[in-house]
């Protein structure tokens, strides 16, 4: 760390830092009014995540108050049953999928550039479209609640419950539709952090050296990519099924409802994980802050959290132990799922250690903590006990199980985000939280929850199932049930205590002073609160605890001593260094302030609401008018006027990054790649699956694929990709001539493609509804297909994006972002024709 | 009538609770056969040491904050520490945790799979249905007998239950025998269980089916063998037959039954029209022993005079929601006599 040393010589006169602030603050600007909508930064946005996310919360809440209001005394028809299930799943719904996951990434968008040194995260305009489809996506599942439609078959929404047949109003599909938008918004936040921490780190910032709340994000986000493509494949074969008829989970069209559950669970379980990790994230910021020296075993809690998120895509069977599964699968899934234990327990040993080794303060943000210690460990050693199969087998599905899993989530994602709350607050605003009003709030909330759980493992274990709407009095429960009741009113006091503090706090809190918890890590060394662009100048920083050893940073970056200190070219610019050492590699200029984002958003949402009321021209329309706002979004690139006002490189600095091979771009692609191969292999484990172990599986003789076909499409397709990869060489080699005719070529090859695909589709004469392997069959062609025809389009533009000289020789990166699609959509295309058609000519059908 | 409904609030009761605490019908911790007090014992062993872990885990924490003299520590002795807690803690704790309780735990399980045993258990099918439960005894001698919401098995020998969904996933468990087990449309699961000695046992549907999830109750008995094999042989069909249509009173009632009820009830001995039978909307439960059946509506009444046909009239208040159809056509006096005709099926 040499901050201030290595740029003092770069003294600016007063008169100059004027201008260059006022400079920054014009190109950084957030709009007032109606403009306030086109706001792409990350600040702004991770807000609007965290409060839309506390509104959710409330929802939820009430939800909550009402189940524990009709289970209070037995028998009771405070709801009757149908309402009960819709308050029962929508509570679920709510919490896990409307304000846990979203307020959680709210605060990694709102927290990370601040903690890495970043004026804003990598693909801003990505944050403010996933914000919208969160809100959008949110508020139209919630209105199925008011309309009294809401789905009512649990929030994990096993088939055939959920099937047309047994739930046949709209509520399914509210949910399919509803939380297949929400986790839109999930996917572009996850690819989006992925990116932001490997590449955006500022200079110095070696992988190593980086804030352990960084560690535990990137281990979310990666998770986020990976684990929820599962479930938005499940929620599209489950909703295609609704609406359309095709037996992916019906036993007698050859479908099996056990499938759905692999799916759900597939994402069910990391998503455990995905909530958890920011919160240990949390805990581990705090600790070593309150103890006031750095955590012992940085290395450790590393090694802990990549490890948590490996082997969470493990145990997804321990929700399915009583599905009938065999002994050794069983077993394996029941060891597996205790190893967890491991991660963790090193975990709660080292912030344990850093507590022991320092000398910790008890403020209130360290009661949570302290909370989150006692009820999270409480829950994760139920946990162990849940993964032991036969005593899984007793308690699984009753109210033991209820009571497990909020002592792991409020412990371990509630408890360390209060206490964050209350940690980051003078960031929020400038102002410190009262003590007694915490204090009080902490309590209530404290007692109030294990009031209500800690008593309802004993109500589990006294054979109480979990989610049904009244029970008898002769049953023994209604002491416990009682005493949970007025327990979980005790909670929420707690929590309106919290709410009112917090917004007292805005309006009569003591102002903070700079770094008023004597922190080591860089959000704290911005204003407060922090201005769009976080810092005036980007220092180096090549220590784990910044402000510890360089207590006068907060001072040098506001006087502009360090990088990225000129802003009169109207670009927003951030470093992009290097993934492992934090070697500057390229000055990246973000776009800025746009109605894109919003835009398609609201095109979803319009198909969502038509998939809803079957009104499927409309549907197809807003998607197209979709597809065309996202790519006329994608347009404003690389050297094009509004996405870069002056491109010229500064003196001094490293390249922009549109001039190099190796921008965010190329990253950005990758990662969705990746959440888009997830969703791949899922879809290629329902098929096998199918194939394997569904009951009434059908498979004509001979494959209704033509093989000559595809095989020819194929070489279209491989055609393409290889010129592609021509061209982006002769661009490394910065020759571009011919460069607009090749891509039109390439695009005209992956046109051939999709006109083969389709010929095969009609040859093939499938009967969707008829049976799973039709059904399969089509929605694997359908996806080929698409992606065909995105690959194709893409490379059309890129054609004319170099007659207008937005991409070329001078601008070489976006041909080699599309090259990756081309890569993925050669290799999906091939491994698509060896399990559907040649796979099954080899080892045969059978009817 | 509320009181039929549910039992009194008794306050004598809520005291036993309270005293013996595990005690209940479908409680884990009130075991009844081996392969639950297998489970006991090690919930009990468990619920021991991890509490245990919980007390040290936060006694440390709350500790580092008591602690006044803080000796000193050099660099290296700190790392020595921290290794120390976090080895020690973090590793070593839940590898030999996971361990034993992997060998203890495991084993607890066997006596609940249906492995083959020199003398073949008795097998029972159970479905389940929105929202009730048909019980099949496809081994009974004579012939298959068939019943619903109740289920009679041979005390103090294992009995293998082969269960499936007819509809949705239900979840078979009788708490104080054993494990649940899943009951999925298309697949057929199995689950071995055994009662200790003859005794009334509580179970519930364990997996969210719907609307009436909370009603669908079975009343599990087991007997001796000697008392079970007469059961069986009361409910075969031959006896069934004579029994539904012995009295003539009872004509008028059985001719309605036959017009409305038919097509979802079977009742051995009705001969039902064909075209009947084609319009079944949906199965209900089989009605030939009703009249012997404790309880009404998978348990939401108990079976005393009357109590048929005032379910008749009213189930829809009773279990809001359930699969039969109102009948609004039919009069409070003739719903009455079907019930007390259905009364009479007691064999």
């Amino acid at each position: 760390m040499n901050d201030s040393s290595q740029d003092s010589s770069r003294k600016t006169a007063p008169e100059d830092t004027r201008r260059f602030l006022e400079d920054l603050e014009r190109v950084w600007a957030n709009p007032r009014g109606l403009g306030a909508l086109t706001i792409v930064n990350h600040t702004t946005v991770g807000l609007r995540f965290m409060l839309t996310g506390m509104a959710f919360f409330l929802v939820g809440g009430v939800l909550a108050m009402l189940i524990r209001s009709q289970l209070a005394f037995p028998g009771q028809n405070f709801m009757a049953p149908e309402i009960y299930n819709q308050v029962v799943t929508m509570h679920g719904t709510v919490m896990m999928f409307l304000f846990a996951i979203p307020i959680l990434e709210g605060l990694a968008i709102y927290m990370i550039p601040k903690m890495i040194g970043a004026r804003d995260l990598v693909c801003p305009r990505l944050s403010a479209f996933g914000y919208w489809c969160y809100l959008f996506g949110g508020l139209i599942l919630l209105s199925s609640l008011f309309m009294e439609m809401a789905p009512s078959s649990g929030w994990f929404m096993y088939t055939p419950l959920s099937s047309k047949v047994y739930s046949p109003g709209l509520g399914s599909d509210f949910w399919l539709l509803g939380i297949t938008f929400v986790e839109i918004s999930a996917l572009s936040a996850g690819v989006e952090l992925v990116v932001s921490i490997l590449r955006t780190r500022t200079q110095g910032m070696a992988l190593h050296k980086m804030p352990l709340f960084a560690w535990y994000i990137l281990a979310m986000a990666m998770m986020i990519v990976v684990g929820f493509p599962p479930l938005i494949l499940g929620s599209v074969l489950l909703e295609l099924e609704r609406a359309v008829g095709m037996p992916f989970f019906d036993v007698a069209g050859g479908g099996d409802p056990i499938l759905w559950q692999h799916l759900f669970w597939l994402f069910g379980h990391p998503e455990v994980y995905i909530i958890f990790l920011p919160g240990a994230g949390i805990v581990s910021t705090l600790i070593p802050v309150f103890a006031g020296r750095p955590i012992v075993g940085y290395g450790w809690a590393v090694f802990a959290v990549i490890t948590t998120g490996f082997i969470s895509f493990g145990l997804w069977v321990h929700h399915m132990f009583t599905v009938g599964m065999p002994q050794l699968a069983q077993t394996f899934f029941s060891a597996a799922s205790m190893l967890v234990a491991v991660p963790t327990g090193i975990q709660i040993f080292l912030w344990l250690a850093t507590l022991w080794l320092g000398k910790p303060r008890l403020q209130v943000p360290m009661l949570w903590i302290f909370g989150f210690l006692f009820v999270f460990v409480l829950g994760g050693l139920t946990g162990v006990m849940l993964a032991l199969v036969p005593f899984n087998w007793q308690v699984h599905d009753t109210h033991f199980v209820v009571a497990h899993m909020h002592y792991v989530l409020v412990g371990g994602m509630f408890f360390p985000l209060i206490g964050g709350l209350y940690y980051w607050l003078p960031l929020f605003s400038g102002r410190m939280p009262s003590q007694t009003l915490g204090k009080w709030g902490f309590w209530l909330t404290f007692l109030g929850f294990n009031g209500t759980f800690l008593i309802m493992h004993w109500t589990g274990l006294l054979g109480m199932p979990r989610r049904v709407y009244t029970y008898g009095a002769d049953e023994g429960w209604q002491l416990f049930n009682l005493i949970s009741s007025v327990s979980s009113f005790l909670m929420a006091m707690g929590i309106a205590m919290i709410l009112v503090d917090i917004m007292l706090h805005f309006r009569f809190g003591k102002p903070a002073r700079q770094n008023p918890w004597n922190a080591d890590t860089l959000e704290w060394a911005t204003s407060m609160p922090p201005s769009p662009y976080n810092f005036v100048s980007l220092p180096k920083v090549e220590t784990r605890h910044p402000l510890w050893e360089y207590p006068q940073l907060p001072r040098t970056i506001a006087e502009g001593r360090h990088g990225l200190a000129a802003a009169f070219h109207g670009r927003r610019e951030i470093w992009g260094t290097d993934p492992l050492t934090g070697k500057l590699r390229e000055v990246i200029h973000i776009p800025t302030n746009s109605w894109w984002p919003l835009f398609a958003a609201l095109a979803l949402a319009v198909v969502c609401i038509s998939l809803l009321l079957r009104w499927y021209p409309l549907a197809g329309i807003a998607v197209l008018v979709a597809a065309g706002f996202l790519l006329r979004w994608s347009w404003e690139n690389g050297a094009h006027p509004r996405a870069a006002p002056d491109t010229r490189e500064q003196p001094g600095n490293p390249p922009l990054h549109s001039r190099t091979l190796d921008g965010p771009g190329v990253w950005t692609m990758a990662v969705a790649l990746l959440a888009n191969g997830a969703f791949f292999l899922s879809l290629l484990f329902g098929w096998f699956y199918l194939w394997t172990i569904s009951p009434e599986w059908s498979m004509p003789p001979e494959s209704p694929l033509s093989l000559t076909l595809l095989v020819l499409a194929g070489l279209a397709s491989s055609a393409g990709w290889l010129w592609l990869e021509r061209c982006v060489r002769r661009l490394r080699r910065r020759q571009g001539a011919g460069l607009a005719k090749g891509l039109y070529m390439i695009s005209a090859l992956g046109a051939v493609q999709l006109g083969l695909l389709v010929w095969v589709l009609v040859l093939a004469e499938l009967d969707v509804t008829a049976t799973a392997h039709d059904a399969v069959l089509m929605v694997s062609l359908v996806y080929v297909m698409l992606h065909t025809g995105f690959g194709a389009v893409l490379t059309l533009l890129q054609g004319l994006r170099v007659g207008y000289g937005y991409v070329g020789v001078e601008a070489p990166l976006e041909p080699v972002v599309v090259r990756l699609l081309w890569r993925y959509n050669l290799g999906v295309y091939w491994i698509v024709v060896v399990s559907l058609a040649v796979l099954p000519r080899m080892i045969g059908g059978t009817t | 009538m509320r009181a039929r409904l549910i039992r009194v609030w008794s306050i004598p009761a809520f005291l036993a609770v309270l005293l013996t605490g595990c005690a209940g019908n479908k409680s884990i911790l009130d075991p009844a056969g081996r392969a639950a007090a297998d489970v006991a014992l090690v919930w009990w062993g468990m619920a021991g040491f991890f509490s245990l872990v919980l007390i040290m885990v936060v006694a440390l924490g709350l500790y580092s904050f008591r602690r006044r003299s803080r000796p000193k520590l050099s660099a290296l002795e700190e790392k020595r520490l921290a290794r120390r807690f976090i080895l020690g803690g973090g590793v070593l704790l839940p590898v030999a945790t996971i361990g034993v309780l992997l060998i203890f735990g495991v084993p607890a399980g066997q006596r609940m799979l249906p492995v083959p045993l020199g003398t073949p258990p008795d097998v029972i099918q159970v479905t389940g249905h929105q929202w009730w439960w048909e019980v099949r005894y496809p081994g009974a001698e004579g012939g298959e007998v068939v019943t619903a919401n109740q289920l009679v098995m041979p005390a103090g020998e294992p009995v293998d239950f082969h269960v499936t969904g007819a509809d949705v996933i239900h979840s078979f468990w009788i708490p104080r025998l054993g494990g649940k087990i899943d009951m999925i449309p298309g697949h057929i699961n199995r689950i071995r269980l055994e009662a200790d000695s003859p005794g009334v046992f509580g179970a519930q549907c364990a997996e969210f089916c719907g609307t009436q999830h909370a009603h669908m109750q079975l009343y599990v008995e087991a007997m001796e063998r000697s008392d079970y094999e007469a059961w069986l042989a009361e409910r075969q069909a031959a006896k069934l037959e004579t029994l539904a249509v012995q009295s003539d009173a009872h004509a008028p009632a059985r001719e309605v039954f036959v017009e409305y009820c038919a097509r979802c009830h079977r009742v051995a001995g009705l001969t039902v029209p064909d075209s009947q039978w084609e319009l079944a909307p949906i199965q209900g439960p089989d009605l030939s022993d009703i009249g012997a059946r404790p309880t009404l509506g998978a348990g939401v009444l108990a079976m005393e005079e009357g109590a048929i046909g005032y379910w008749l009239e009213h189930h829809q208040q009773l279990k809001p929601g359930n699969r039969m159809p109102a009948h609004l056509a039919l009069e409070p006096p003739a719903l009455q006599a079907i019930g007390d005709w259905l009364e009479t099926l007691s064999p």
